[in-house]
């Protein structure tokens, strides 16, 4: 036992040393694909094996790339449909895949694509402007079924197809984010036979790609099996490994404990632990200290934020309280104390490598000295059990939750600190629903994945949203200046442009009060030491096709 | 104060008595001394027989340390759940981020948690909660089984059939079951799980109740008080139910162990008392994630329920050997 670990120890520091040596002698070519395991890996990679993957939890019940937001199918998505454009990770730039150029108007109204030639999809159908066509037309056609489409596709008007491979999309208004859709799961084109089945019958597994993986079977929230495509030949550039994969097969399983996923990790049964939340810093330590690998990449979208309810009259109503609040939160500690000493530490409503994402800390400062002060001038006065009353009502904010972990607790001791009492009201799921459908909360979490920040719109733009985080978190003048800024990030497609609005936007939510950041969102996944080519996409799901298995 | 005199002379007595007094019996205890004891015509004897009870009971407990160090630590852990702040200095609710995961010291007995609380003034606060919701559901349990008891045993017929075939769907749907069932119904927090845990062992107090009242009700005496003119309630109030609470009794020890252990495990699924109030069960749950780098933070709250569920055991095993 203690023999093989050295061994494996060894093995490990000459590959490093080997890869090391490589990276100076070929001036660092690998390195820009910004994936550790994959720019360090120098070893000849070999064909073969099963990944066996284990994932939290599937609570949506869902598989069509399509129509569903959870994260880990998204990830499972990725493996077996393919996109028009890929994102790089580093620098969010977009990049060519199913399509090979694209033209964009002047006002974000419409989208050309010239479309890659050659490209099947595993039923064998060809992949051309009309399935582009298809696709964008029925991904459309869900509606509200799709709750990151319905984003995405806002204003989507018609697709036209120019012919077998050019095809035009037009939009009824301005959406500058749509090219950086294209490149999402969300987006994915799937073959026309995929279209013809009903919406619920592709959740459960009936969908067909042109990925580097096919799709044999699903149960949601219990297994996924995928295999490779022999004849498969057109990733993007992104990827090192441009013909088939070289994993036979990829096995999914869901291990809701954390400890008994990350166990089954170290114990050698599963390849890939990939959590919802950050793997611990303790296990993070068994983990290495097993030989294993720990990757990680910070999610870009939403943070992890929590949204106030201002419109059923309750303290939040007050923009003096909402400033308050957010004075009172303690990011530093947060992130040191939840997670690990240097967690990055949340700066935005929006995680550090969203595009466009603005340092906003000084809004964020933790001054619990300030939020006192505008509590005492809003007439909140501290009473004998420490927290704040103001007409005999004690300041008490509701905040429903299903699960009520350590972070809530420590979010709800440091808001003691200034007086507010932060009642945690653990729900039932379908309890939980109903409160935030009835405005019957104060604060409510909430956070999305998307390389965009057009995202915020999903949770928080009244005039496209119709999520109760969206609708209750504004009065009407402020909800109407914040939706003006989301309509001026979507009306072109110049970066600079862009910018501007959304470090508005940015700010502007933070200083409303609209939406109180907590933690900045990082996926982290444990992967074993035998497994070679790890990768995120740009939205820190699973990339599978540099994979590859010690023998 | 009173107790503290009764408690000497009951001391000086023991030295003079010798042998148990055998021939007296217990109440509950069927013939001479139930019926006959009211009829001791030595005024001041009657406070010596109770003394003399007391003393022989205390030498039979005595002589089981087991029980003293069962019921010893019982009672500790009902003082403390009554006035945690006597054992500790610290918050149960003041975080300390400095302080995290630190593990089992002198300043710390059980350690901290997570976020730096002080995790055995966590246990401590955590037996109000758990000793609170135990009590209810015992209390619900005792009061609705006894009542149904008595009703289907004294009163016979269809009210039996139908209330008994009522208990034995119950006793048919797993305990636990039951309780989730019932908890997501009533809402999450420490009531309704007492509820949801009561409901769950009522079956069992019925049955019993039920067993004795009938092994009871044709016993002589009660025909005999019967035909004294006493009324059908005066009966069951003053003879049948008196004469079989007696299992009763050490069934409400033994399920006091249950109902700890199902109240954890349902505040351990997430369904107790709101945050930051914990009860055991969900002391054990949040350490769970911890249990290969800090293994206290699951298993000192879980050796406490454990060891307080062992000694209720042992108390209801003594007791009901005692009681033969």
């Amino acid at each position: 036992m203690t023999n093989h670990r050295h061994f494996r120890h060894r093995a490990a520091a000459l590959a490093g040393a080997a890869a090391a040596l490589a990276l100076v002698v070929t001036g660092c070519a690998g390195a820009a694909s910004g994936t550790p395991g994959a720019s360090t890996d120098s070893a000849t990679p070999v064909s073969g094996g099963t990944l066996k993957v284990a994932f939290w939890d599937d609570q949506q019940g869902c598989i069509d790339p399509n129509q569903v937001y959870w994260i880990e199918s998204r990830s499972i998505d990725r493996q077996i449909a393919d996109s028009l454009t890929d994102q790089d990770p580093d620098s969010g730039k977009i990049v060519p895949w199913l399509a090979t150029a694209w033209s964009i108007n002047a006002d974000s109204t419409q989208y050309t694509f010239t479309l890659r030639d050659g490209v099947t999809f595993s039923d064998g159908e060809k992949f051309d402007a009309t399935a582009v066509k298809t696709a964008l037309d029925g991904t459309f056609a869900l509606g509200p079924k799709s709750i990151l489409g319905l984003t995405y596709l806002a204003g989507y008007g018609s697709t036209t197809v120019v012919d077998p491979t050019h095809v035009q999309v037009d939009f009824t208004k301005p959406n500058a984010a749509f090219l950086q859709a294209t490149s999402t799961t969300t987006l994915a084109i799937e073959a026309p036979a995929t279209y013809q089945q009903t919406p619920e019958a592709r959740c459960a597994g009936a969908v067909v790609g042109s990925g580097a993986f096919t799709l044999d079977n699903y149960t949601a929230a219990k297994s996924a099996h995928l295999t490779k495509r022999a004849d498969y030949a057109w990733p993007s550039g992104l990827v090192t490994n441009q013909g088939a994969a070289y994993l036979d097969a990829i096995d999914v399983t869901y291990i809701k404990e954390d400890s008994v996923r990350n166990g089954e990790l170290t114990a050698g049964t599963i390849d890939v632990a990939w959590p919802r939340q950050p793997i611990s810093d303790a296990d993070q330590q068994v983990i290495t200290a097993a030989g294993d690998v720990i990757e990680s990449r910070a999610l870009p979208g939403i943070s992890s934020i929590l949204v106030p309810n201002v419109t059923k009259g309750g303290p939040l109503a007050d923009a003096d309280v909402r400033n308050a609040l957010q004075k009172s939160i303690d990011r530093t500690t947060y992130a040191s104390t939840i997670f690990w000493a240097d967690y990055p530490v949340v700066t935005s409503v929006v995680d550090s490598t969203t595009p466009f994402a603005t340092d906003e800390s000084k809004l964020l400062a933790y001054d619990p000295d300030g939020a006192k002060k505008l509590l005492d001038t809003a007439g909140w006065a501290v009473g004998a059990d420490g927290y704040r009353y103001k007409a005999g009502q004690e300041l008490t904010l509701h905040y429903p939750l299903t699960v009520s972990g350590a972070g809530e607790q420590l979010l709800q001791d440091q808001l003691k600190q200034v007086g507010i009492n932060l009642s945690l009201d653990v729900v039932t799921a379908a309890q939980n629903t109903q409160k935030l459908a009835a405005g019957d909360y104060d604060l409510t979490g909430t956070y999305l994945t998307r390389a965009d920040p057009s995202v915020l719109g999903s949770s928080l733009d009244q005039s496209s949203s119709k999520q109760a985080s969206a609708v209750n978190s504004q009065d009407a003048a402020t909800g109407a200046s914040i939706s003006e800024l989301f309509a001026t990030g979507l009306e072109t497609p110049d970066d600079t442009a862009r910018g501007t609005a959304y470090a508005a936007l940015q700010s502007k939510l933070i200083s409303t009060g609209s939406a109180f950041p907590i933690f900045e969102r990082v996926q982290i996944a444990g992967v074993s030491n035998t497994v070679h080519g790890f990768a995120f996409t740009s939205e820190a799901f699973l990339r599978a096709n540099d994979i590859w298995l010690e023998q | 104060m009173a107790i503290d005199t009764a408690l000497s002379s009951s001391l000086e007595q023991a030295e003079l008595e010798t042998f148990p007094p055998a021939h007296r019996g217990r109440p509950g205890d069927l013939g001479e001394s139930g019926e006959n004891r009211e009829q001791d015509d030595r005024r001041p004897p009657l406070q010596n027989a109770r003394r003399e009870r007391l003393q022989y009971a205390a030498r039979r407990v005595l002589r089981r340390p087991g029980l003293v160090v069962a019921i010893l630590l019982l009672l500790f852990v009902i003082v403390s759940a009554a006035f945690p702040a006597l054992f500790t200095h610290f918050d149960p609710y003041a975080t300390a981020p400095a302080d995290k995961l630190k593990a089992p010291s002198l300043s710390h007995l059980f350690g901290t948690d997570e976020i730096g609380r002080d995790l055995f003034t966590r246990v401590l606060y955590g037996s109000t909660l758990t000793i609170q919701a135990t009590l209810a559901a015992v209390a619900i349990a005792v009061v609705v089984g006894l009542a149904l008891g008595v009703v289907t045993g004294f009163l016979g017929g269809w009210v039996d059939l139908v209330l008994m075939r009522l208990v034995d769907v119950m006793l048919a749907i797993p305990r636990l079951l039951l309780a989730l069932v019932i908890v997501t119904a009533l809402g999450f927090g420490t009531v309704p799980i007492s509820i949801a845990v009561a409901v769950g062992i009522i079956p069992g107090f019925a049955r019993i109740t039920r067993a004795e009242v009938l092994k009871v009700k044709n016993l002589p005496y009660i025909e005999a008080a019967r035909t004294g003119g006493a009324s059908w309630a005066r009966v069951l109030l003053r003879h049948i139910l008196p004469n079989s609470w007696g299992p009763v009794f050490v069934l409400a020890v033994l399920d006091f162990g249950v109902a700890i252990l199902a109240i954890s495990a349902l505040s351990f699924l997430g369904f107790g008392a709101a945050p930051p109030a914990a009860e055991w069960g969900t002391l054990i749950s949040n350490g769970r994630n911890f249990l290969i780098t800090s293994p206290w933070l699951s298993l000192l709250p879980g050796l406490f329920v454990g060891l307080v569920v062992f000694s209720l055991n042992h108390i209801s095993k003594s007791l009901e050997e005692l009681q033969r």
